[in-house]
This record gives C-alpha cells, structure tokens and sequence, in this order.
C-alpha cells in the first residue's frame, strides 16, 4: 500500500544571513531572503526515500504569506507531488497553539494521509511545538527526533529509529502517526530542473486561504493565540576590557595572554596565584 | 469581560488555578537532573505568590524516588504508578498529566527542556488548550495578578521578550537544562506524597521495540564548565580542533564550537555556543578563529572572561573579548600550550 505522507515546511529568514544591529540589538530584515527551514528539508528529504521505497504521494503544506510559494516550489523540485500553501491575514499573528491548529485543519482537509512528517525545529524560533501540537490536535501517536524511518507494509506501522541523550530507540509507530525528524540527520537532495520545471508548468500548488479552511477567527492568527508578547526588554552589551596584543610574534603573544590569566586566577598554576 | 475563544477549549476559570507543577522526568532509576533544577526556580516563583511547588512523578516503579523532588524544594508529590506507565510513551505520559491537570488546576507547569521533555511539554500544552513557551531562561511573578511571566531571548536579537498567557492556565514552560542551578537537597525536608489511580484509556500508538545505551564518555556538558576552548570556521579543517583538545586537555576545560564549525560537521551541536545553541556560563571562554557574529556573543555573556585569537584584527570577536591575540591559531596555541608547560614546571 503506497504511503500518503504530508510534510511541513516553514518559510523562514536566512539566519546564516541574518545579521544584528549592534546599536538597537534587532535583527536586520532587509535584503534578508527567505529560505525553507533547513531542518525542514531533512523532513522532506525523509517522506521522499520513504517514497521512492515504498512508493506514494508526498505533500508538502506551508502556514505563510504568498512568498513563500517559492518554497513549496523548491520542494516540489526536490520530487514532491503537490504544495498547499495556507496564507490568508485572518492566520498572522498566530502562537504555536493556534498555527498547529490550523496546519492540523488543513490536514484533515487533505484528509486521505498514513504519516505527518515535521522537522526537528525551526531555525528562527526552534521551539519545537509543532509536530507534538498538530499531533493533539489530529489525534495520533507521535515521536520526534526520527533518524531513519522504514515501513512495514504487512502491519501498517512505521519502524522509526531515534537517538535520545543517552540511548538509541527503535519504536514502532501506528499510522496514521506523526514523526519529526532529527536535525543533521541527513543530507537534502538537490532541486531536480525537471521537477522544477513541472511546479511550473502543471502548478501543482494550492493556496487556501480562510475561506477554503472555514475557521472559527477566534481560534487562528492572535486571536486564537493564548501567548503574547508582553515586553520586550533590551540586553546591555556586556563590557570587555578589549585589550588586544598586536605585535604578531606568537610566543610574546602567549607570554602576554597567559601572564594576565593566570594574574586573574584563571589557570591553575601549581603554587601560582 | 471576558473575551470570545476558540470553540475548541472549555471554558475555565484563570482563578481556579493554583501551585506551580514540575514535571519529573525518570531515566532509569534516577530523576532528571533537569527536572530537579526546575524545582528551585518554581520554589522562587510559588514563594513570591505565596502559593506551593508539587513534582508531578510518572512510572511503574517510582514510589522509591517519591521523596527526591521534596528533598529539592516540592512541598506535594503527585505520584501516578501502574505497570501501564513502565515505558514512556509522550502521548501515554502527556494524557496523564492532562488528567491530573484537569483534576487539580495547577496555575503552572514546567517541564525540563531535554529532548523527551521537549518531545512531551507541547503535547500538554495543546491537549489542555493552553500556550506554551519553549527555552525559558528566566521568570516573573505578580502577586496581585497572579500571574507568571515567561521570559526568553526571541531569535536574532540581543532582547528578552517577556511572554504571558493571557487567560488560558495552566501557563507553562519548557526549560532547557543547566540553566538553572540544582538547589540543595535537604533530606530533613517534609512533603505531602498523593498517590493517584489515573488509567488513562489511550492507546499510545508507539510501542519501543528496542532500547540501546549510549556508552558516553563522562564529559561535562559545556553549559557546566568552567573553561571553554572553542573553535570557529577559522581553523579552516576538523583537524584544527587538537590543539584547542590539547590546549583543553592542558588546562582542565572543555571544547566547543560556533555554529559554522558545527554546520560543518567539525563538532556536534550539543557542543554549539550562541543563540542556536547554547548559553555558557565559564570563568573562562577561549575563542579561537571564532569571527565573533552577536547570535555567538550572545551565547558567552554570562563568560567572566572572554579570550579571544584571530587572524583578523577587525574581527568583532575583539570588540567583544576581554583579551585578544591577533594571529594565526597555528602559531598562537602550541605557543600558549608552551608556555603554561614552561611556568608550570618552574613552579
């Protein structure tokens, strides 16, 4: 029985771009791009071996404003089937409780689905929610942190392999179930032109907004959000001396640096200070 | 008046809800160390609402660690055992303390951000219709209000945002370990120990099928040391980080790594400083070949002194270093390695 799997990706700014204004400690947004959430793409890179050994259906769902079509179009070029995209201002403003509500509508939207893969985190807010809250909220069995998945048809289950602190796991998951995948876990592969080119000529890509998903507005976007935002408080760069040793001959460089450490008690010298 | 809310939560009444709960993670046959560092921060937010901190313990065989969390500072343990519970299941463990949440109206629960708590603190959240804020570094309380802040440093900026739930409770939060110091355990503290019958009726849907120990060299998490050697994108190879083990080895600390040398596999991301890893708090952070972006000073600011070795005099690493050295690492380090070997074998 071929999988039907439906993976979430977040559009996120490029935080290896990302810089911080040093003056008002914000971050600089402009001529940031946007990318797919790296850990995300591991999910995809997931649900697209577990496709390609097991045949089925990969779909890739997105909370996000219109941009980030571009995003589903980037998955879509890595070999996934189909994107929907939900975007509509009635789902901005929205904490983890209310955007995993709305991912979890659109899921049983979608309806027909064996496994919903997550990533790990996302790299602008990492709070690793989502997977466990749309998992609530649909009502099936989870377990994050997946490195290596393989389905076993006969049972109807997903043997999932996970690496915790201290241990290796190996569970079996009932499906329909959900996973989240473990960071570095795996390589993403490339955008194929091929596929690409097919996002863009069958425009495998479905927008939804409210009016599709039909939500009651006080359970999406701020309204539906129980957590806000009180204050923000901005943190003081700390002081250094900054006292830097420029002459460039290593070992009156070193003779420099270790004399003053161990004058501060910070490197144990036998019988020293 | 009260505002319109989702069709999807019950109605509750904030005022019903009191005492802070800790979650109490087993491994094995020990608890957390996570969890019992949690006990001391919700000892400090119950006291200033005048209100009691309860370790919420979930097992088969547990009642032998019932007194732990009272000993670190709980004035109730909330203990749910049944062969049912001997495997942790999130979905299994989450249902339970759902019940036992609905059944006594905690105002709070917090949770240790390890990988399992991270995995189960969410799963509550939702389940009870409430928010839930991950990686708390620190909290606030208002006795009037009876209200619990959450605060945590939102991504990419040098800012706490201070986070409330505005009228759903419990209010919880996650809290990565180490964070928080472990309080003392005082075993002349007294408790109160319920025992609870909760069977929940849900299938967990997971079942573990196999369990293997990592052998783990004993290795002091950075988050503990006091003296950090760590390494960035300048060492230019994996190989670059001997001498910093060398150099580590040589003055009792550890070795860590920015995010590009973890991104480039040079060192794994528990070992990763800064604001997609961790906070350190060292008497001593050696950074070498470290450029020094804000999201990895961020990560050092608690570090009492910052060293700092580069190749690049305008690296802003030096900006933000008590001590710096301009120069090649290559050269720097044997050269430093010498001499502590000189002065120590003079003394």
């Amino acid at each position: 029985m071929p999988l039907k799997i439906v993976v979430g990706i977040k559009w996120v700014p490029n935080t290896t771009s990302v810089s911080i204004d040093e003056k008002t400690g914000t971050l600089i947004r402009e001529g940031v791009p946007s990318v797919v959430n790296p850990h995300d793409l591991i999910a995809v890179e997931a649900a697209l071996k577990l496709k390609d050994r097991y045949g089925g259906h990969v779909t890739a769902i997105s909370m996000a404003p219109p941009q980030a079509i571009l995003g589903l179009e980037h998955v879509i070029g890595m070999g996934v089937d189909e994107g929907i995209l939900i975007s509509d201002r009635a789902f901005a403003g929205a904490d983890t409780l209310a955007t995993s509500y709305t991912l979890a509508k659109a899921i049983e939207k979608i309806g027909d689905y064996d496994l919903v893969i997550m990533g790990h985190e996302t790299i602008d807010s990492s709070t690793a929610h989502i997977g466990a809250q749309v998992a609530s909220w649909l009502d099936i069995p989870y377990i994050y942190y997946a490195v290596n998945l393989e389905y076993i048809e006969d049972k109807h289950l997903l043997r999932v392999r996970r690496i915790l602190e201290d241990s290796i796991e190996i569970y079996n998951l009932r499906l329909p179930g959900l996973v989240s995948i473990a960071m570095h876990s795996d390589v993403p592969r490339r955008v194929s032109l091929t596929n690409k080119l097919r996002a863009r000529i069958e425009k495998p890509i479905r927008v939804w907004s409210n009016k599709e998903l039909d939500l009651d507005p006080n359970c999406i976007g701020l309204r539906g959000s129980p957590t806000v935002v009180a204050k923000v408080e901005f943190m003081p760069k700390v002081p250094r001396k900054q006292e830097v040793y420029k002459d460039g001959d290593p070992k009156e460089a070193a003779k420099w640096l270790v004399e003053r450490l161990v004058k501060e008690g910070l490197l144990k010298i036998p019988g020293g200070e | 008046m009260r505002r319109a809310i989702c069709r999807d939560w019950d109605e509750i009444n904030p005022e019903d809800y009191k005492g802070i709960w800790v979650y109490m993670q087993v491994d094995e046959d020990a608890i957390n160390e996570a969890s019992l560092q949690l006990l001391g921060v919700a000892r400090e937010i119950a006291d200033k609402l005048n209100s009691h901190v309860s370790g919420v313990l979930i097992g088969s065989d547990v009642r032998a660690l019932a007194n732990e969390p009272i000993y670190y500072g709980a004035d109730k343990v909330y203990l749910v055992e049944n062969k049912a519970y001997s495997t942790y299941y999130p979905r299994l463990y989450g249902s339970v303390i759902v019940e036992l949440a609905r059944k006594y109206k905690p105002l709070s629960i917090l949770v240790g951000g390890t990988m399992k708590g991270r995995e189960l603190a969410p799963y509550i959240a939702n389940t009870l219709r409430t928010g839930i804020t991950a990686d708390c570094t620190s909290f606030d309380a208002d006795p009037e209000t009876r209200d619990i802040v959450l605060i945590r440093p939102p991504f990419g900026a040098w800012m706490l945002a201070h986070i409330k739930n505005r009228d759903r409770r419990p209010i919880m939060g996650s809290v990565r370990p180490n964070v928080f110091p472990m309080p003392p355990r005082d075993t002349s503290r007294k408790g109160e120990i319920i025992i609870e019958d909760i069977l929940v009726d849900i299938d967990p849907g997971v079942e573990l099928v196999e369990k293997i120990p990592i052998e783990k060299k004993e290795e002091l998490p950075i988050e503990k040391a006091e003296i950090i050697v760590s390494g960035g994108k300048g060492l230019g190879t994996r190989e670059g980080f001997r001498s910093l083990e060398e150099l580590a080895d040589l003055i009792g600390g550890v070795v860590a790594g920015s995010r590009k040398a973890v991104d480039a596999g040079w060192i794994p991301h528990e070992k990763q400083v800064g604001q997609t890893g961790k906070s350190v708090k060292p008497e001593l952070y050696i950074a070498v070949a470290i450029s020094g972006a804000a999201q990895h000073v961020f990560g050092i600011r608690e570090a009492k002194r910052v060293v700092a070795i580069n190749i690049d005099p305008e690296a802003p690493i030096f900006d933000n270093a008590d001590y710096g050295v301009v120069g090649d690492y290559k050269e720097i380090i044997p050269a430093i390695i010498e001499e502590i070997k000189r002065i120590r074998k003079r003394v």
